[in-house]
C-alpha cells in the first residue's frame, strides 16, 4: 500500500517509454562520442534535461511534505544565473583578453550564487517559520521580486561568457555521462541520506502531519521549516548554475520560467500529498523524469514545443485522478469485493 | 455611536482601510513629487483603470475563489485562450466575433466548472487542479497558433474604439477636459464586474455561503450549506471572469498571442491580497480588490513619471508592498484573535 502511489507514476513512465519505442525502434540505443567523451542517447538526454527540475524538486518534496509550497524557485534560478554571469562578465570588461575571464577566483563564481540563493531561501523560511505566513504567499514575494533583483544585478542586460570551466557544469562530461546527471545523482544521494539516515526526514513528516503535536513532542518545528526552505534555496541555486552554464549566459526573464510549477507537479506525481505528511524522494525523481519523457514524446509527434503543455496536462490529469482519494478507495473496494 | 465604531473596527474593514490608506499615501507622494508634471490630472488617474482593467476583471473572480480558501492558477491561460479564439476565429476563420466570444464563454466557464468538480469530488488540491488547467489552456492556445494574430473586425474595432470623454462646462459650452481623459468599454466592464461581485458577496445567499466555506468548510457542511454546489459555481464564475478579462485584453491589444498574459494569475492574486483578501479564506471584499488593483497599477505609473528608474524596480516595489500587507494582515488577524479570546 505504501508504494501504490509511486506505482502509478512508474507504470505511466513505462507506458510512455513503450510508446516511444513503438515510434522509434532505436529509442533506447546509446552511442559513444569520442570527441566529447560523452554517451549520447534518448535516455541520457531525458535524464540530462530533467536534472534541473529533479534537483529543485528534491527540496520541494520536503516543503510539500511540510504542507507548503515554494513558488520562488524559478526566480532563484534566474538570480543564480545573474550573479554568476555578473562575476564572469566583470572580468571580460576589465581585461578584455580571452582566457583571462575571471578577476575573482572561479571558486567564488560558483559559491556566491549559491550563497545568495541560500540566503533568499532562508528569507522564505524565516517568513514562514517565524512570521507564521502561508508558504504560498511568503514565497510569492520573492517570486515577484526575484526576477526584478536579477534584472537590477545585471542592469537588465544579457551577458554571455565563454569561460571553459564554467561550461563544464552544464555541458561537460564526467565518467562518460553529462555533468548535470552526475550533479543530480550526488544531490539525490545526499538528500536520501539526509532524510532517511538522519532524523530530519522523520521530523519533516511529523511537522507536516501535525505541526502543533510535533512541537509539543519536542521537535523544533520552526527550525525544520527554516532548514527545508534554506535547502530548497540552495538547490535552486545549483539548478540555476546548470541552466546558465547550458546557455552560457544569463536570462533573467526566461531562466527557470515555470520551474516552480514543474517541480511541484513532479513531487505530486511522485505520490507526495499536497496536504503534507509522508514524502517519497524516489517518487519525485520518477515524477520529474516522467514530465521530461512526456516532452520528448511530444517532440516525436512533431508538435511545437509550447503545445507540449497540453499533453503534459492530459497525462498529469490522468495520473492525478488515478491517485485521488475517491478513485483509490473505489478500486480498493472493488479489490476487496473480488476477494470475498 | 459605539456600535458604529465597533462595526467599523471589524478586522475585515481594517484591511480595506490599510489598502485605501496606503493607496492615498502613495498617490499623495506621487502628487507631491510629480504634481507639476501632470500626475494629478484626471487623465493619469483614469489611465490606471484603462491599463489594468483586465487584471481587475479577473481579480473579481479570483477574490471569490480566494475567499472560499481555494486558488485558481488558470486565469491567465484562459484569458490568453479567449484572446486566441477571438483572433483566430475572426481573422483566419472569418467567424463573427460574437460567436467567438460565446464559444470562449462556454469553454472558459466549462473548464472552471470542471476544475471545481475535480476539486470538490476528487479531493485534488485546488493548486494542482488549476495548474493542470493552466497547462491545458496554454497548450491548446499554442496548438491553435504560435504567432501573434491581429484582430480585424469592425465590431471589435468599434468596441475597442468606444469612448466616453470627460466633459466640463466652459462659458456654457460642454468641452472635453484637457488633457483629454476618457473611459472605454474595458473600464465600464471592470466597474460593472466590481458592482456585480459586491452584490453577489454582500447581498445573496450564494455570497454568504462563499464566506461560510472560507471561514470553516467543515462547519459549513455540517450546517447543511450547499458546499459542493457553491464551490463548483465559484470556479465557474471565475472562468467567466477570466474569459471577460481575456476579451478586455484582446480589446486592449487587438491581437491574440499564445504567450500573452504569462504569469498574470500571480499578478491577479497579488492584487487580491494587497486588497485585503486572506489566502486562508473567509476574509475579503470587492472594494478592497478594487483598491488592490489601483495600488498595483500606481507603481508603474510612478516609475513612468520618474523616467530614470528601470521598470524592474516595479517588480521589487510590488514585492515589498506584498510583504507589507501580509505583515499588516498577520498583525490584524492575531489582534482580532486575541480580542475574541479575551
Amino acid at each position: 500500500m505504501k508504494n501504490s502511489k509511486i506505482l502509478g507514476a512508474v507504470m505511466a513512465e513505462v507506458l510512455l517509454l513503450l510508446v516511444c519505442l513503438m515510434i522509434r525502434p532505436d529509442f533506447f540505443s546509446i552511442s559513444y562520442q569520442p570527441s566529447t567523451g560523452m554517451l549520447y542517447g534518448n535516455i541520457i538526454d531525458i535524464l540530462n534535461r530533467s536534472s534541473e527540475i529533479t534537483i529543485i524538486a528534491m527540496g520541494m518534496t520536503l516543503i510539500i511534505a511540510l504542507g507548503g509550497t515554494d513558488l520562488s524557485v524559478g526566480a532563484l534560478v534566474a538570480v543564480a544565473g545573474a550573479v554568476a554571469l555578473k562575476l564572469l562578465r566583470w572580468d571580460v570588461l576589465e581585461y578584455n583578453t580571452p582566457g583571462d575571464y575571471t578577476v575573482c577566483n572561479f571558486f567564488w563564481v560558483l559559491v556566491l550564487p549559491l550563497v545568495v540563493c541560500t540566503l533568499m531561501g532562508m528569507f522564505n523560511g524565516f517568513l514562514v517559520a517565524k512570521g507564521g505566513m502561508q508558504p504560498i504567499i511568503a514565497t510569492l514575494i520573492l517570486m515577484v521580486c526575484g526576477r526584478g533583483v536579477a534584472q537590477i544585478l545585471t542592469d537588465g542586460k544579457q551577458f554571455t561568457t565563454g569561460y571553459a570551466p564554467f561550461k563544464v557544469i552544464g555541458q561537460g562530461a564526467f565518467l562518460w555521462l553529462p555533468v548535470p546527471i552526475i550533479i543530480t545523482v550526488v544531490v539525490v544521494a545526499f538528500m536520501a541520506w539526509f532524510t532517511r539516515k538522519t532524523a530530519f526526514g522523520t521530523f519533516v513528516e511529523a511537522v507536516g502531519i501535525n505541526r502543533s503535536a510535533s512541537r509539543l513532542s519536542g521537535i523544533n518545528a520552526a527550525m525544520i521549516i527554516f532548514i527545508a526552505f534554506a535547502i530548497t534555496g540552495l538547490l535552486s541555486g545549483i539548478s540555476g548554475l546548470i541552466y546558465s552554464s547550458r546557455i552560457m549566459s544569463n536570462d533573467s526573464n526566461n531562466a527557470g520560467l515555470n520551474y516552480e510549477m514543474d517541480a511541484i507537479l513532479a513531487v505530486v506525481i511522485g505520490g507526495t500529498s499536497m496536504t503534507g505528511g509522508k514524502f517519497s524522494l524516489a517518487g519525485t525523481v520518477i515524477g520529474s523524469i516522467l514530465i521530461r519523457t512526456i516532452v520528448t514524446l511530444v517532440y516525436y509527434f512533431g508538435i511545437v514545443s509550447e503545445a507540449t503543455m497540453a499533453f503534459k496536462a492530459l497525462i498529469i490529469a490522468v495520473v492525478i485522478v488515478l491517485q485521488s482519494e475517491p478513485v483509490r478507495k473505489y478500486f480498493a473496494k472493488r479489490k476487496g469485493a473480488a476477494k470475498s | 455611536m459605539s456600535r458604529i465604531i465597533r462595526k467599523l473596527s471589524n478586522p475585515m474593514y481594517i484591511m480595506i482601510y490599510a489598502t485605501v490608506g496606503i493607496f492615498l499615501a502613495i498617490y499623495g507622494a506621487g502628487a507631491w513629487a510629480y504634481g507639476d508634471r501632470g500626475f494629478l490630472t484626471l487623465r493619469t488617474f483614469v489611465n490606471m483603470f484603462i491599463d489594468n482593467a483586465y487584471y481587475g476583471i479577473s481579480a473579481v473572480g479570483m477574490t471569490m475563489v480566494l475567499i472560499t480558501g481555494g486558488i485558481d492558477l488558470s486565469v491567465g491561460a484562459v484569458a490568453s485562450l479567449t484572446g486566441m479564439f477571438i483572433a483566430y476565429g475572426t481573422t483566419i476563420l472569418h467567424i463573427h466575433p460574437a460567436v467567438c466570444i460565446a464559444f470562449s464563454l462556454v469553454v472558459g466557464v466549462g473548464l472552471g466548472l470542471l476544475m471545481g468538480w475535480v476539486i470538490e469530488y476528487l479531493n485534488v488540491p485546488p493548486f494542482i487542479t488549476t495548474l493542470t488547467g493552466m497547462f491545458l489552456a496554454r497548450g491548446v492556445c499554442s496548438l491553435i497558433s504560435r504567432e501573434s494574430i491581429n484582430i480585424q473586425h469592425s465590431m471589435i474595432d468599434s468596441l475597442a474604439g468606444w469612448k466616453i470623454y470627460f466633459m466640463h462646462q466652459v462659458n456654457g459650452n460642454w468641452v472635453k477636459v484637457k488633457p483629454i481623459a476618457f473611459v472605454n468599454f474595458n473600464v465600464i466592464l471592470f466597474l460593472v464586474m466590481i458592482v456585480i461581485g459586491t452584490f453577489i458577496l454582500q447581498r445573496t445567499r450564494f455570497g454568504r455561503n462563499i464566506y461560510a466555506i472560507g471561514g470553516n468548510e467543515q462547519s459549513a457542511r455540517l450546517m447543511g450549506l450547499p458546499v459542493a454546489r457553491t464551490k463548483i459555481l465559484v470556479y465557474g464564475f471565475n472562468g467567466l471572469c477570466s474569459v471577460l478579462a481575456g476579451l478586455s485584453y484582446a480589446l486592449y491589444v487587438k491581437s491574440g498571442w499564445n504567450l500573452s498574459l504569462q504569469g498574470a494569475e500571480l499578478d491577479v492574486i497579488t492584487c487580491a491580497v494587497i486588497g485585503g483578501t486572506l489566502l486562508t479564506g473567509g476574509v475579503g471584499s470587492m472594494i478592497g480588490t478594487l483598491f488592490g488593483v489601483l495600488l498595483k497599477s500606481i507603481i508603474p505609473a510612478l516609475i513612468t513619471f520618474n523616467g530614470h528608474l528601470l521598470s524592474w524596480w516595479g517588480k521589487i516595489a510590488t514585492g515589498v508592498l506584498l510583504l507589507l500587507f501580509i505583515c499588516i494582515q498577520g498583525i490584524v488577524v492575531s489582534w482580532s484573535g486575541r480580542k475574541r479570546s479575551a
